[in-house]
Protein backbone atom coordinates (compact mmCIF):
# COMPACT_ATOMS: atom_id res chain seq x y z
CA UNK A 1 0.00 0.00 0.00
CA UNK A 2 1.34 3.44 -0.88
CA UNK A 3 1.96 6.05 1.82
CA UNK A 4 -0.70 8.49 0.61
CA UNK A 5 -3.31 5.72 0.61
CA UNK A 6 -2.40 4.85 4.19
CA UNK A 7 -2.65 8.46 5.41
CA UNK A 8 -5.99 8.72 3.65
CA UNK A 9 -7.21 5.67 5.52
CA UNK A 10 -6.01 7.09 8.86
CA UNK A 11 -7.84 10.39 8.24
CA UNK A 12 -11.07 8.52 7.65
CA UNK A 13 -10.96 6.86 11.09
CA UNK A 14 -13.70 8.32 13.22
CA UNK A 15 -13.78 8.93 16.93
CA UNK A 16 -16.24 6.12 17.63
CA UNK A 17 -13.86 3.57 16.17
CA UNK A 18 -10.99 4.81 18.38
CA UNK A 19 -13.33 4.74 21.39
CA UNK A 20 -14.40 1.17 20.55
CA UNK A 21 -10.72 0.26 20.25
CA UNK A 22 -9.95 1.68 23.71
CA UNK A 23 -12.94 0.07 25.37
CA UNK A 24 -11.84 -3.26 23.91
CA UNK A 25 -8.26 -2.67 25.13
CA UNK A 26 -9.45 -1.85 28.66
CA UNK A 27 -11.70 -4.92 28.54
CA UNK A 28 -8.81 -7.11 27.36
CA UNK A 29 -6.56 -5.88 30.18
CA UNK A 30 -9.07 -7.44 32.62
CA UNK A 31 -8.20 -10.84 31.16
CA UNK A 32 -4.72 -10.35 32.62
CA UNK A 33 -6.31 -9.74 36.03
CA UNK A 34 -8.40 -12.94 35.74
CA UNK A 35 -5.36 -14.83 34.45
CA UNK A 36 -3.35 -13.81 37.52
CA UNK A 37 -6.29 -14.69 39.81
CA UNK A 38 -6.49 -18.15 38.17
CA UNK A 39 -2.71 -18.58 38.50
CA UNK A 40 -2.94 -17.87 42.23
CA UNK A 41 -5.56 -20.61 42.74
CA UNK A 42 -4.85 -24.32 43.13
CA UNK A 43 -4.49 -25.90 39.68
CA UNK A 44 -7.79 -27.48 38.47
CA UNK A 45 -9.76 -26.27 41.51
CA UNK A 46 -13.22 -24.74 41.05
CA UNK A 47 -12.04 -21.10 41.46
CA UNK A 48 -9.21 -21.86 39.04
CA UNK A 49 -11.67 -22.92 36.32
CA UNK A 50 -13.92 -19.97 37.11
CA UNK A 51 -11.17 -17.38 36.65
CA UNK A 52 -9.63 -19.14 33.65
CA UNK A 53 -13.11 -19.39 32.12
CA UNK A 54 -13.41 -15.62 32.52
CA UNK A 55 -10.04 -15.21 30.77
CA UNK A 56 -11.33 -17.18 27.77
CA UNK A 57 -14.64 -15.33 27.76
CA UNK A 58 -12.87 -11.94 27.72
CA UNK A 59 -10.37 -13.17 25.09
CA UNK A 60 -13.19 -14.49 22.91
CA UNK A 61 -15.14 -11.23 23.01
CA UNK A 62 -11.96 -9.23 22.45
CA UNK A 63 -10.82 -11.40 19.52
CA UNK A 64 -14.09 -10.89 17.67
CA UNK A 65 -14.09 -7.12 18.22
CA UNK A 66 -10.36 -6.92 17.40
CA UNK A 67 -10.78 -8.72 14.07
CA UNK A 68 -13.55 -6.30 13.11
CA UNK A 69 -11.42 -3.31 14.19
CA UNK A 70 -8.46 -4.60 12.12
CA UNK A 71 -10.71 -4.68 9.08
CA UNK A 72 -11.58 -1.01 9.54
CA UNK A 73 -8.17 0.45 10.34
CA UNK A 74 -4.55 -0.26 9.38
CA UNK A 75 -2.71 -2.70 11.64
CA UNK A 76 -0.28 0.13 12.52
CA UNK A 77 -3.00 2.43 13.89
CA UNK A 78 -4.63 -0.35 15.89
CA UNK A 79 -1.22 -1.26 17.31
CA UNK A 80 -0.37 2.40 18.07
CA UNK A 81 -3.13 2.39 20.70
CA UNK A 82 -2.21 -0.98 22.17
CA UNK A 83 0.54 0.24 24.56
CA UNK A 84 -2.14 1.57 26.95
CA UNK A 85 -2.05 -2.03 28.20
CA UNK A 86 1.34 -1.13 29.76
CA UNK A 87 -0.50 1.39 31.96
CA UNK A 88 -3.44 -0.91 32.76
CA UNK A 89 -1.04 -3.71 33.76
CA UNK A 90 0.68 -1.46 36.30
CA UNK A 91 -2.61 0.02 37.55
CA UNK A 92 -4.25 -3.40 38.13
CA UNK A 93 -0.99 -4.89 39.45
CA UNK A 94 -0.69 -2.14 42.08
CA UNK A 95 -4.41 -1.91 42.93
CA UNK A 96 -5.41 -5.58 43.02
CA UNK A 97 -2.20 -7.51 43.68
CA UNK A 98 -0.30 -4.93 45.76
CA UNK A 99 2.64 -4.99 43.37
CA UNK A 100 5.28 -2.35 43.95
CA UNK A 101 5.61 0.15 41.12
CA UNK A 102 8.99 1.88 41.08
CA UNK A 103 10.16 4.95 39.14
CA UNK A 104 12.51 2.64 37.28
CA UNK A 105 9.52 0.58 36.10
CA UNK A 106 7.69 3.73 34.98
CA UNK A 107 10.85 4.89 33.15
CA UNK A 108 11.16 1.48 31.44
CA UNK A 109 7.50 1.52 30.42
CA UNK A 110 7.91 5.07 29.03
CA UNK A 111 10.91 4.00 26.92
CA UNK A 112 8.87 1.04 25.60
CA UNK A 113 6.00 3.44 24.86
CA UNK A 114 8.33 5.65 22.81
CA UNK A 115 9.77 2.59 21.05
CA UNK A 116 6.31 1.31 20.13
CA UNK A 117 5.36 4.78 18.86
CA UNK A 118 8.41 4.83 16.55
CA UNK A 119 7.70 1.32 15.30
CA UNK A 120 4.05 1.84 14.47
CA UNK A 121 4.43 5.31 12.93
CA UNK A 122 7.54 4.55 10.87
CA UNK A 123 5.83 4.82 7.47
CA UNK A 124 3.82 8.00 7.99
CA UNK B 1 14.39 -17.04 41.39
CA UNK B 2 14.86 -19.95 38.98
CA UNK B 3 11.08 -20.37 38.71
CA UNK B 4 10.84 -16.67 37.90
CA UNK B 5 13.30 -16.98 35.00
CA UNK B 6 11.51 -20.02 33.60
CA UNK B 7 8.18 -18.18 33.91
CA UNK B 8 9.60 -15.19 31.99
CA UNK B 9 10.74 -17.60 29.25
CA UNK B 10 7.30 -19.25 29.15
CA UNK B 11 5.62 -15.85 28.88
CA UNK B 12 7.93 -14.86 25.99
CA UNK B 13 7.07 -18.14 24.17
CA UNK B 14 3.41 -17.32 24.71
CA UNK B 15 3.92 -13.87 23.16
CA UNK B 16 5.66 -15.41 20.13
CA UNK B 17 2.77 -17.86 19.62
CA UNK B 18 0.14 -15.13 19.89
CA UNK B 19 2.15 -12.88 17.51
CA UNK B 20 2.07 -15.64 14.89
CA UNK B 21 -1.69 -15.93 15.40
CA UNK B 22 -2.11 -12.15 15.00
CA UNK B 23 -0.25 -12.23 11.67
CA UNK B 24 -2.46 -15.10 10.51
CA UNK B 25 -5.59 -13.14 11.46
CA UNK B 26 -4.32 -10.16 9.48
CA UNK B 27 -3.60 -12.32 6.44
CA UNK B 28 -7.10 -13.79 6.73
CA UNK B 29 -8.73 -10.37 7.23
CA UNK B 30 -7.06 -9.18 4.01
CA UNK B 31 -8.79 -11.91 2.03
CA UNK B 32 -12.31 -11.65 0.69
CA UNK B 33 -14.67 -14.31 2.05
CA UNK B 34 -18.04 -15.27 0.52
CA UNK B 35 -19.94 -14.60 3.78
CA UNK B 36 -19.50 -13.66 7.45
CA UNK B 37 -19.52 -17.30 8.56
CA UNK B 38 -16.56 -18.11 6.30
CA UNK B 39 -14.85 -14.98 7.63
CA UNK B 40 -14.71 -16.52 11.11
CA UNK B 41 -14.76 -20.25 10.36
CA UNK B 42 -11.94 -20.85 7.91
CA UNK B 43 -8.91 -23.05 8.70
CA UNK B 44 -6.51 -20.12 9.13
CA UNK B 45 -8.73 -18.28 11.62
CA UNK B 46 -9.55 -21.47 13.55
CA UNK B 47 -5.86 -22.39 13.78
CA UNK B 48 -4.90 -18.89 14.88
CA UNK B 49 -7.56 -18.92 17.63
CA UNK B 50 -6.24 -22.34 18.69
CA UNK B 51 -2.77 -20.84 19.04
CA UNK B 52 -4.27 -17.88 20.88
CA UNK B 53 -5.89 -20.37 23.29
CA UNK B 54 -2.53 -22.09 23.87
CA UNK B 55 -0.90 -18.73 24.57
CA UNK B 56 -3.55 -17.91 27.23
CA UNK B 57 -2.66 -21.15 29.06
CA UNK B 58 1.07 -20.41 28.90
CA UNK B 59 0.56 -16.80 30.04
CA UNK B 60 -1.60 -17.94 32.96
CA UNK B 61 1.00 -20.52 34.05
CA UNK B 62 3.74 -17.87 33.81
CA UNK B 63 1.70 -15.40 35.91
CA UNK B 64 2.18 -17.70 38.90
CA UNK B 65 5.65 -16.21 39.20
CA UNK B 66 5.58 -13.08 37.00
CA UNK B 67 3.93 -9.92 38.41
CA UNK B 68 0.86 -8.71 36.47
CA UNK B 69 2.48 -5.30 35.91
CA UNK B 70 5.33 -7.02 34.08
CA UNK B 71 3.16 -9.03 31.72
CA UNK B 72 2.33 -6.20 29.24
CA UNK B 73 6.02 -5.20 29.37
CA UNK B 74 7.12 -8.63 28.17
CA UNK B 75 4.22 -8.68 25.73
CA UNK B 76 5.71 -5.63 23.98
CA UNK B 77 8.25 -8.06 22.47
CA UNK B 78 5.34 -8.90 20.14
CA UNK B 79 6.29 -5.76 18.15
CA UNK B 80 9.70 -7.32 17.53
CA UNK B 81 8.18 -10.66 16.54
CA UNK B 82 5.47 -9.04 14.39
CA UNK B 83 8.04 -6.78 12.65
CA UNK B 84 10.27 -9.71 11.77
CA UNK B 85 7.32 -11.77 10.50
CA UNK B 86 5.85 -8.74 8.72
CA UNK B 87 9.17 -8.35 6.88
CA UNK B 88 9.14 -11.93 5.63
CA UNK B 89 5.42 -12.62 5.20
CA UNK B 90 3.74 -9.26 4.47
CA UNK B 91 6.75 -7.68 2.73
CA UNK B 92 6.85 -4.82 5.26
CA UNK B 93 10.10 -2.89 5.27
CA UNK B 94 12.59 -2.31 8.08
CA UNK B 95 13.37 1.41 8.28
CA UNK B 96 15.94 3.07 10.56
CA UNK B 97 13.02 4.49 12.54
CA UNK B 98 11.52 1.06 13.04
CA UNK B 99 14.86 -0.42 14.12
CA UNK B 100 15.34 2.45 16.60
CA UNK B 101 11.86 1.79 17.99
CA UNK B 102 12.49 -1.93 18.35
CA UNK B 103 15.81 -1.14 20.07
CA UNK B 104 14.03 1.20 22.50
CA UNK B 105 11.49 -1.51 23.31
CA UNK B 106 14.36 -3.83 24.25
CA UNK B 107 16.08 -1.09 26.30
CA UNK B 108 12.77 -0.35 28.07
CA UNK B 109 12.29 -4.00 28.96
CA UNK B 110 15.78 -4.14 30.48
CA UNK B 111 15.26 -0.86 32.41
CA UNK B 112 11.93 -2.19 33.71
CA UNK B 113 13.19 -5.65 34.63
CA UNK B 114 16.60 -5.13 36.22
Amino acid sequence: MKNCEKIDKIKRLDFRLILALHISLLFSSLSGVCSKLAANEKLFSLPFFFYYGLVLLIMFGYAIVWQQILKRMPLTVAYANKPVSLIWGMVWGAMIFNERITWRMILGASVIFLGIYLVVTEDE
Amino acid sequence: MNNYRIAVGVLLCSVLISSVSQIMLKVSANKTWPNRLAEYFNPMVILSYGMFFLSTILTMLALRYVPLSMSPILESTSYIFVSIMGYFLLKEKFSKRKLTGLGLILVGIFVFSF
